[in-house]
């Protein structure tokens, strides 16, 4: 009976709370459009400054945002591609503001926001680094499957299969030790046993905007960020309850040469993702469930894949919000490892026929983030990061593990002026290992950072950081540690300049380190792929790197830019793998190595808003300084342009890609794996095509693309002994209701 | 006097929308020439390659086959050089390019007891100076190197035979009759 009364009071209290938001506070909605097409824009994130709460817009374009106390605020109106705007809002109590706004594209993208650079938004013009910006469209545009099909096309980068290299930063090292940094929300992104990147598991559907850090990121973000710093940044949740849908079908090619062909039916790849969205008062909620099938160009390359993935969003107050993500993948796929030959290139070499992998892949994280006052702002934040797999193979050993890693870190933001904003933070990780390849390992760390920026004058800009990590590896379940040194301290400067309105230097100096990979100081195989063993090294030392840039961006009338940087990265006990003397493959510290380049970008409308050009070029000069070689996996030229024709309903984009032909390579990798004709190598010459129709116009909500991927069929390598995929069409449809 | 900067003004003006004018021209002609020349640079890339064709012909065993546990492989091999150091092996085998080469594989080996077996040796076209068979003795490369190798036996120059015979392989047909007689108790002369 007690108990009924209380129910009855708690339900009054409630619906006392529900009725007075609603007569004491505001609500800000509207629809925002393409100011050329007067399409309706999806994905426009519609910020309240001041507050948590914000919006995005749904497949038609409309936002809202509820319960704002009333006051007057600043919003800002953002999407990639579309200039920024911010209006004043005067919110009055019970009110509700409806505004329909107008978007003007734009090719210059100086006015985005960027958060990765110094762990707070900040404009790309106040970034004292090289940033570069993918965009949901571009990777909706390019029916992107897995996230790595467009971070090729990003300025200074290129991929050597799954790792990729930052202005070539990482080359190729086996599958372990990415000295990348790749974050989700701001949270890292490897799996803890072999610390590399696993692309495919995270949604490109999910995707809002991945921003591309050259150059160490250590000073924020600590270990990996060696090269760069990749983060991903997840879409919000539709104001309005939505349903969306992806659908992708994508039919390979016929090799041109006989002895590539290999099966006479049409190879496939293919995949479907429903989501469902909305909000139940305060609580935001996301739901999308994946499934894809790549039946592949190759023999022995099938991959299944189902995924899931969700978001909570839960506004506490006007100030503070809590978000959940999980997301994991399961996958079943054969294994490629490289060529028989040259000759059949589409088949793999005899052993690794009938291998399988399964494997469980996924992470959650939770993110709290608090508005104190004006100028304080609080966030805590963490995340789990598992990884699962078993090599089920037939005949040769079963290799399982079972990775679990998990970090916790707060950050604080006090902006003492508008030409004084500090950011501190810290951390705490975790690692544990259990594997038979590996051994049963473990780790802990913790770092401390600090960040000022300061404006001593109305054009000048100086950003100054340090960071202290502290990680301890032990060989077992905490008894036995390490002799590597535990401690590292990474700082960073950068300047920016602005001559005048339109033109802006900028200098930075940052140092980055990363730590060995728990598989590269414990891997321990003797029967696989390869037929060399591979044996551990307990000594291996963190590997670092001191690097240098100077850039300057020129604004050439309302929309053309050039930007120019030159670069060096010098590099510290770079850790790769060798052929030791008793013919067993080892990692060790080997190499002393020197980066020099220059970077220029162009972007440029031939016709205004309508012809758009994207044209950047890379030039590195990496030396291995140990033998004075070429660095090995390293190209020497990157060049990628891109051109799109944006009529009312149709786009129309070629992109073309261009990554010199790589000087040297592991040449013990191709002699003792052995890697048949793993030498041949070609430079990479890439066009895609792709075309899209708003079927909006015709009432039906929904976007058409087509694509050709590798349009002149052109036949290259990544990876050593592994020919890239052939021409490939891709239709897909996607949109919501 | 009061006129002149506003004449300056006037001028910087005019100087920089001439500059505008001027770099779109440029920009125009740039990009469509870096359009022109991403079409023509393309070929096909990769293609197969042409099938090794080699050598092949038959391995005699002329003598009885020693305890099992002291072969731990048997391996042809073809190499360009001729004569063999300790280095030039190693550097022959380990270093691109290659100029020695091993049949089946490093870590696999021929079939063992036979009296006789037919073999077919894939290679590239070139000049192969010195073909024979090797008996791997041990697994110790650590400590003896290349010596865990012993020649058993390799293919004869016809007009003198303690001499080793070149094989000429051709990309259009395969070279057979490249007979070699193996005997595990009276070794020819070691090149190492």
């Amino acid at each position: 009976m007690k108990n009924k009364y209380i129910n009855i009071l708690f339900s009054i209290f409630l619906f006392t709370q529900f009725v007075i938001s609603q007569t004491t506070r505001g609500i800000i909605k509207g629809a925002i459009y393409d100011e050329k097409t007067k399409e309706p824009l999806p994905g426009v994130n519609i910020y309240v400054k001041g507050t948590t709460k914000g919006a995005v817009t749904n497949s038609k374009g409309i936002f809202e945002i509820k319960k704002i106390v009333p006051g007057t605020y600043d919003v800002r109106i953002s999407l990639l591609g579309y200039n920024n705007i911010i209006k004043k809002i005067d919110v009055q109590p019970g009110t509700e503001i409806n505004l329909e706004i107008f978007l003007t594209p734009t090719t210059i993208q100086t006015e985005q926001v960027i958060v990765t650079a110094s762990r707070r938004e900040q404009s790309l013009r106040e970034v004292p680094v090289s940033v570069s910006t993918v965009t949901s469209k571009m990777i909706s545009d390019r029916v992107a499957v897995r996230l790595d099909d467009v971070v090729r096309y990003v300025p200074g980068v290129n991929m050597t299969m799954d790792q990729v290299n930052i202005r070539g930063s990482s080359g190729y090292s086996r599958g372990v030790g990415s000295r990348v940094l790749v974050l989700i929300d701001g949270l890292p992104y490897l799996t803890g046993d072999t610390g590399e990147i696993t692309w495919e598991t995270f949604p490109t559907h999910q995707i809002d905007k991945v921003e591309v850090v050259k150059g160490p990121g250590s000073s924020l973000y600590g270990s990996n960020a060696l090269g760069g710093v990749i983060n991903i940044i997840t879409k919000q949740i539709n104001a309005s309850p939505e349903f969306q849908y992806k659908l992708f079908c994508g039919i390979y090619d016929q090799a041109k040469y006989s002895e590539w062909k290999w099966s006479n039916k049409t190879r496939f790849n293919s995949g479907l993702t429903l989501s469902y969205s909305g909000w139940i008062d305060s609580l935001g909620y996301l739901l999308s469930v994946s499934r894809s099938v790549d039946e592949s160009y190759r023999a022995n390359d099938v991959y299944h894949r189902w995924g899931l993935y969700s978001k909570l969003s839960y506004i506490l107050s006007e100030s503070n919000n809590l978000t959940l993500i999980s997301n994991v993948q399961w996958r079943r796929h054969q294994n490629f490892f490289w060529w028989k030959s040259l000759n059949e290139a589409t088949r793999p070499a005899d052993k690794q026929l009938n291998w399988v992998v399964n494997s469980t892949r996924g992470n959650v994280s939770v993110s709290y983030n608090s508005i104190i006052s004006n100028n304080f702002f609080y966030s805590l934040k963490g995340i789990y990061h598992g990884n699962f797999w078993k090599d089920d193979s037939s005949g040769l050993s079963n290799y399982v593990s079972a990775s679990h890693f998990a970090q916790l870190e707060s950050q604080f933001t006090y902006t003492f002026s508008q030409k004084n904003i500090l950011t501190t933070g810290m951390l705490i990780n975790y690692d544990r290992v259990f594997a038979n390849i590996f051994g049963y390992r473990s780790s802990i760390g913790a770092a401390f950072y600090a960040q000022d920026e300061i404006v001593p004058a109305r054009n000048f800009r100086i950003n100054a950081g340090i960071r202290y990590d502290w990680q301890k590896i032990w060989k077992d379940n905490f008894h036995t540690p390490l002799s590597i040194s535990p401690s590292e301290i990474n700082p960073k400067l950068g300047i920016m300049y602005s001559i005048t309105p339109s033109s802006t230097i900028r200098a930075s100096y940052g140092k980055g380190f990363r730590y060995p990979s728990i598989s590269e100081l414990f891997t321990s195989v003797y029967e696989s792929a390869s037929s060399l063993p591979v044996v551990p090294n307990e000594e291996l030392k963190p590997e670092r790197s001191n690097s240098y840039e100077i850039g300057y961006l020129q604004l050439i009338g309302e929309h053309s830019s050039l930007d120019v940087s030159i670069f060096q990265n010098d590099f510290f006990d770079l850790i790769e793998a060798g052929v030791n003397k008793r013919n067993e493959i080892q990692f060790t510290n080997v190499t002393r190595a020197r980066i020099k380049g220059f970077e220029v970008g162009i972007q440029y409308e031939l016709i205004k808003r309508t012809l758009l050009t994207n044209l950047n070029y890379t030039y590195m000069d990496p030396v291995d300084l140990t033998q004075n070689v070429t660095l090995k996996f390293r190209p020497r030229h990157l060049f990628y342009g891109s051109m799109e024709l944006n009529l009312s309903k149709v786009q129309i984009g070629l992109d073309y890609r261009y990554v010199s032909r790589v000087e040297t390579i592991d040449e013990d990798f191709v002699k003792f794996a052995p890697i048949i004709d793993g030498d041949k190598r070609v430079p990479i010459k890439v066009i895609d095509l792709r075309t899209s129709y708003n079927l909006l116009s015709i009432g039906i909500p929904a976007r058409l693309s087509f694509v050709i991927k590798n349009l002149t069929n052109y036949y290259y390598i990544e990876m050593l002994g592994n020919i890239a995929p052939f021409r490939t069409y891709y239709l897909s449809i996607e949109g919501g209701f | 006097m009061n006129y002149i900067p506003f004449i300056n003004y006037y001028r910087i003006c005019i100087f920089q929308i001439q500059l505008l004018q001027l770099e779109t021209k440029i920009m125009k002609r740039i990009s469509l020439i870096i359009i022109c020349i991403v079409f023509i640079g393309c070929d096909r890339g990769l293609e197969p390659s042409k099938p090794k064709l080699g050598f092949a012909g038959t391995i005699y065993a002329m003598s009885s086959w020693p305890q099992q546990d002291s072969i731990i492989r048997l391996l042809l091999f073809a190499s360009q050089i001729y004569p063999l150091d300790s280095t030039s092996v190693y550097n022959g085998l380990m270093k691109l390019p290659q100029r020695i080469f091993l049949y089946p594989s490093i870590n696999e080996s021929l079939p063992l007891g036979f009296d006789s077996i037919s073999y077919s040796f894939p290679l590239e076209a070139g000049i192969y100076n010195y073909v024979g068979v090797v008996q791997q003795i041990d697994t110790d490369f650590v400590n003896k190197g290349i010596r865990v190798f012993r020649v058993v036996g390799f293919y004869k120059n016809p007009e003198n035979d303690t001499l080793p015979g070149t094989v000429i392989v051709n990309e259009y047909e395969q070279i057979k009759g490249i007979n070699i007689y193996i005997d595990f108790y009276n070794l020819v002369k070691q090149p190492f």
